[in-house]
């Protein structure tokens, strides 16, 4: 199927469905968002003079709704201009439009009949072939489709998205009974490529994959604790980053859903699924029950699981539920034997038999969690999925797991989990036992570079589906790796492209990262076409490693310091001047030395939850990798004849001076910190290293000749520098910065001025290195700027002095 | 020596920057039609018998640069036998062409001047397109030359220690003061109407025009309150207690006056209205530029022998409630005669204009009261004050 989505209907402008109007237009589509419009007219509007038939009457429900979800954080928007990219209206008067849209999404409220009425409406306006979709989570597509029209049906299906739908990947699609193929194929490539979402094809079952078998978790662990066995703190660090979840583990996420919601959906699955052979899992236990009487539902009612107060002294302290008692009380502190052993795993394999071979309570703790966990799944298959890579998918990508339950599984071993069940009195289901009885003890394997998967239909290997089109840095074989040190990688990632990838600790840039980029260089200036700098970590790089940097100013050393800025210029300048191209491909955090690395490349490749910027002033410096230098430069080129340049300079002063960070890709357009015409913003992380690839290949082929370096960079001198001192001065006496930002923020100018030159100045690249490394250098010399460095080392953010 | 008599003046209503009803009215168009309208109400004047504009302009740039001062002439006589000529003294510009203008006339220069100011902040903003700070100056530790005057007024706040409180209370009065004026018709016979022609596209895009004639002050507001002006947060400092609410309003306006001699005023049969006694101007650090009155004052009621006591009415410009409360404490003027129908928290403050135009509200006042000696002062930035007394006659 060959259809274009350029205009989204979205109907229903409820938390899920504004925040869906948001992604669509994220990723550049024309959206109309529809709501109810009110019975009756209000006082604000009746003293304003307005009557029920005026539009911003008849709009006010989904105004109201949509100011609510544009403000709330985190920004469920890339960039505030994509917000005109949404237009509103109300079912009354404007469904008619949706005759010239490509897919329409309901979001409206729980309710048969109601959907009922929505979809009468959409079938009368809807052109044919136009997509439909619901975002139902529990009602059957059968009874959805009752009375619709033929067409309406072959279109119809649930795409099912995750709170909040910018930030959640998980896109379930559940095909209706009579919804054609090719529409599913399509939503489930749309989910991938242009929503950027992790597409997980799902059966029409109570809560799909993601909540059915999310809840179970959560459900199963109260039912573990709700004797009092562990302490709401100790659950959450059992369950938490130690086991490759999010830090909010079990009970914060709780309080942060909500405890109404999730209990609606645990009522939800406890109804719908009597052949559930766990069932009474689902029930709510006692002290649950007792936390909805008593409005305990987590952050919206201000206590739940945890809760903030504020002691005498004005200091804000969490306390925890203690669920014997039903007070709260101070958290104690949370040591496991087990877990101090699990952190000294080689790896994840090794961590998970570690957690489940220890004998202290911790260890019985897993035994019992993994067992169940276990059991369940084995016999979801093939209720709510054919397959388990399906299954571990959904709960990757919906609740931010950083291994699904199958893959736990698989590390533990197959049959040593059937050992492990066996010892709660769970039993293996056939499935299992026929793997065991073939002699295969995992569900995963690596072939070719591929991932493929148990396939208990097939009763075989098959290939996890999707792989094909992009680059998994972690499955790449063994030999593809042609260089290394412990920190950074080169891999080559076929048709003479290379990859350097980083390993460090929040893959900051340091001596070994450095020697990495250059051997890179090396190598694919001798033989290679191009190069792809990207990684699979949760960041592209947090910055330059400052313990270093710390480490040789506290004793001094500025020789050494010096050798070491200049070294990190010279790279930065290398990756520009190559003979090769090279593309970045940046997501997460990307900041300072990050940036700076980003800013060098011939292209940026970024994905959309990019958050870039230069941040040096948080710890008392300024760029000293050419971030400066590449300010100077782009305002430079931006200058126009008859402009008033300084004022086009002040906003790189001011990006500099202020650390600002964009919060998505596209604002990193907005900070000059990618360029128009240049740099690519990719939706789909899987995607963005072979894009990456593609892009330096066809550099390659369009001929690419190495740069020749600036000596034509326009520097304002005296006349900025005058300016800028003067506009630090007001912050400070304005109260906004201390002295010592004021004191960065004059040789941030300084850099950005060309020095004190007595006028307009054309200059090097060089010269405004050398003149960003003194500045380096002088600031490491400074006590309040060790201070800040030391400060972020210790506590992971900046310091104000 | 010959004595200068202001003959006639007006002021144009004053409109809300950068979003009020001036905001499509060229400055140098809005002041040429003050004028115009001033001497279609002198009866059978000749324009010729003019030997001067000058027009006060704290912002001289862009659609207020070129030497405005000319532009308005001939846009405003539309004959070209009168010059013009721009000044700044930024906010005592206005007043500053007047008393350049007595000054001619006394000594003999001129006879017939036409002096005033037009400011529009909708069209220029605050500071100009592009201010460049002086390196050299600014390395020595003088960066205070180039604070924004928000700061200054903090400063003041901190020195002269006027509380939050004090300020939003000034504030509220002002607006009182002025709604009262507006209700009470106080300015309809000073303003000159000026009719705005809009072009603009509609919602369709297809392209409109509009008219629009204002004859009343813009920024007076009737729904402030004390509780709502506390509760604005400070726009210039972190720590600070000047708000957007207790400062004065960025504005567009225009007003004039006519000055002419004696000799003049006798060939021509016209009546004089009052007259500009003295004028000074004085300096001070520039970070505390608010409180320039304090200096000003003393200095022009030296000249004329005057005392404080013996004038009856004042008008102070508000440029910001910190600095007008400081002078009134500092100098213990007289707070029943200052600013009796508000001031520029309220009404606006056209910087370059403000001068004439309380010049214009201050004359019709005191002849409404038929008073004799009243003041009009201001604080200056980069720490300057100015003061000019007036004689009603």
């Amino acid at each position: 199927m060959n259809k274009k989505i350029s205009k989204v209907a979205v109907l229903g402008s409820g938390i899920m469905g504004s925040g869906i109007a948001c992604h669509f237009a994220n990723i550049g589509v024309e959206v109309l968002l529809l709501d109810i419009s009110p019975n009756e007219i209000n006082d604000i509007e009746k003293n304003k003079g307005l009557k029920i038939t005026d539009k911003v009457v008849r709009n006010r429900i989904v105004n109201e709704m949509f100011n609510k979800c544009i403000k709330s954080r985190p920004s469920p928007i890339y960039d505030k201009s994509f917000i005109n990219r949404i237009s509103l209206g109300n079912f009354e008067d404007d469904m008619h439009l949706i005759k010239d849209y490509d897919w329409v999404i309901e979001v409206v409220v729980e309710r048969l009949d109601i959907k009922k009425l929505i979809f009468e409406k959409v079938d009368k306006h809807r052109s044919n072939g136009t997509l439909v979709s619901s975002n139902t989570s529990g009602i059957p597509i059968k009874m959805m489709n009752e009375g619709r029209s033929d067409d309406f049906q072959k279109h119809f299906s649930i795409t099912h998205f995750f709170n909040p739908p910018r930030y959640l990947n998980l896109f379930e699609v559940v095909p209706g009974p009579n919804c054609k193929d090719e529409v599913i194929d399509f939503l489930m490539n749309y989910g991938e490529k242009f929503l950027g979402k992790t597409s997980v094809l799902a059966k029409d079952t109570p809560a799909f994959i993601g909540n059915r078998i999310g809840t179970f978790g959560i459900q199963s662990l109260f039912h573990l604790v709700k004797d009092g066995s562990f302490s709401v703190e100790e659950v959450d660090k059992l369950t938490g980053t130690a086991i490759g979840r999010p830090k909010s583990a079990t009970f914060r996420t709780a309080d942060v859903v909500g405890l109404d919601t999730l209990c609606h959906v645990s009522n939800g699955i406890y109804e719908n699924c009597p052949e559930d052979e766990s069932r009474e899992v689902f029930k709510l236990p006692d002290f649950l029950e007792r936390m909805l009487k008593e409005n305990m539902l987590g952050s919206k009612s201000k206590q739940g699981f945890y809760k903030k107060i504020v002691d005498k002294n004005g200091k804000s302290q969490i306390l925890s539920l203690d669920l014997k008692t039903f007070e709260y009380k101070e958290q104690k502190k949370v040591n496991f034997d087990t877990l101090n052993q699990a952190r000294k795993a080689k790896n994840r394999a090794d961590k998970f038999k570690i957690l489940i071979s220890g004998n202290d309570r911790a260890s019985d703790f897993y035994k019992e969690v993994f067992a169940k966990m276990f059991a369940y799944v084995q016999n979801r298959v093939p209720e709510i999925s054919d397959n388990i890579a399906s299954i571990d998918s959904a709960l990757k990508a919906g609740f931010g797991w950083e291994e699904g339950p199958f893959e736990i599984w698989n590390y533990i071993g197959v049959k040593e989990g059937v050992d492990l069940m066996k010892s709660f009195n769970l039993k293996a289901s056939k499935w299992i036992e026929e793997i065991i009885s073939k002699d295969i003890n995992s569900f995963y394997k690596s072939n070719n570079g591929f991932i493929e998967f148990y396939d208990k239909t097939s009763e075989n290997f098959v290939k996890k589906p999707g792989q094909e089109n992009f680059i998994v840095l972690k499955n790449l074989d063994k030999d593809q790796t042609i260089w290394k040190n412990d920190e950074c990688k080169i891999n080559n990632i076929g048709d003479g492209i290379l990859n350097i990838e980083f390993n460090s600790k929040l893959n900051s840039i340091n001596q070994n990262i450095l020697q990495g980029l250059n051997k890179g260089i090396e190598i694919a200036e001798e033989k290679y076409h191009g190069i792809v700098i990207g990684n699979e970590g949760q960041h592209f790089s947090a910055g330059a490693d400052l313990s270093m940097i710390f480490l040789m100013a506290i004793e001094q050393e500025y020789d050494e310091l010096n050798f070491a800025m200049k070294l990190f210029q010279d790279t930065m300048m290398k990756l520009r001047y190559s003979t090769i191209p090279v593309v970045a491909a940046p997501h997460g955090y990307t900041l300072g030395g990050g940036c700076e690395l980003c800013l060098h490349c011939d292209k940026i490749l970024a994905y959309s939850e990019t958050y870039i910027g230069l941040v040096e002033v948080g710890v008392g410096l300024i760029p000293g990798g050419g971030g400066t230098k590449e300010m100077a430069l782009r305002a430079s080129d931006q200058f126009k004849k008859n402009d008033v340049e300084l004022n086009l300079l002040q906003e790189y002063f001011l990006n500099i001076g202020m650390g600002k960070t964009s919060t998505s890709g596209h604002e990193g357009f907005g900070l000059n910190y990618l360029m128009k015409n240049k740099d690519l913003i990719i939706m789909s992380k899987k995607n963005q290293i072979s894009h990456a690839k593609k892009i330096a290949l066809q550099m390659h082929d369009n001929g690419y000749t190495k740069p020749i370096q600036r000596n034509d960079i326009k520097v304002l001198g005296q006349q900025a520098l005058g300016a800028f001192y003067v506009g630090a001065d007001s912050m400070l006496v304005g109260g906004y910065i201390s002295d010592h930002d004021k004191k960065i923020a004059k040789k941030i100018a300084n850099v950005l001025a060309g020095g004190n030159l007595s006028q307009s100045t054309l200059v090097s690249e060089q010269y405004l290195l050398d003149l960003e490394r003194e500045a380096f250098l002088s600031l490491c010399g400074e006590r309040k700027t060790l201070e800040r460095i030391q400060f972020m080392l210790k506590n992971g953010k900046p310091l104000r002095n | 020596m010959e004595e200068a008599y202001i003959i006639k003046g007006y002021r144009t209503a004053v409109g809300k920057a950068p979003r009020g009803f001036f905001r499509f009215k060229r400055p140098d168009e809005l002041a040429a039609e003050t004028i115009e309208y001033m001497i279609s109400n002198i009866e059978g004047f000749d324009k010729k018998t003019i030997d001067d504009i000058i027009v006060g302009n704290a912002m001289p740039e862009a659609e207020q640069g070129l030497n405005v001062g000319r532009l308005i002439s001939l846009m405003g006589l539309k004959i070209d036998d009168v010059p013009g000529v721009t000044v700044n003294r930024y906010c005592a510009s206005g007043l500053e062409t007047i008393a350049l203008a007595s000054a001619k006339i006394k000594s003999g220069m001129a006879d017939c001047v036409i002096a005033g100011g037009v400011e529009s902040m909708s069209f220029i903003p605050m500071g100009g397109y592009k201010p460049v700070p002086g390196y050299n100056t600014v390395s020595n530790g003088n960066e205070d030359y180039y604070w924004g005057m928000g700061l200054t007024a903090e400063e003041v706040a901190k020195e002269y220690k006027i509380n939050r409180e004090d300020q939003d209370i000034f504030a509220f009065n002002s607006h009182q003061k002025a709604l009262s004026a507006i209700e009470n018709k106080k300015f309809d016979s000073q303003i000159a109407p000026i009719n705005v022609e809009e072009i603009y596209l509609d919602e369709n895009s297809i392209k409109k025009t509009r008219n629009h004639t204002h004859t009343r002050d813009e920024g007076p507001r009737k729904d402030t309150s004390i509780e709502a002006l506390s509760k604005l947060r400070p726009v210039f400092s972190n720590t600070g207690s000047v708000t957007a609410g207790n400062s004065s309003q960025m504005s567009d306006g225009a007003a004039f006056v006519m000055v002419a001699s004696e000799s003049y005023i006798k060939t021509h049969n016209i009546e004089p209205i009052a007259r500009l006694i003295n004028y000074s101007v004085a300096g001070l650090p520039p970070k505390i530029m608010g409180v320039g009155p304090i200096k000003a004052i003393p200095k022009v009621l030296d000249k004329t022998n005057l005392k404080i006591s013996d004038i009856q009415l004042i008008e102070l410009n508000e440029a910001f409630a910190s600095q007008s409360l400081a002078v009134i404490n500092e100098l213990n003027l007289n707070n029943d005669i200052i600013n009796v129908n508000g001031g520029a928290i309220s009404l606006g403050h056209p910087l370059g204009c403000t001068g004439a135009k309380l010049t214009v509200q201050l004359i019709n006042e005191m002849k409404n009261r038929k008073l004799r000696y009243g003041m009009v002062t201001m604080c200056v930035g980069t720490g300057q004050g100015a003061a000019g007394i007036y004689e009603i006659l």
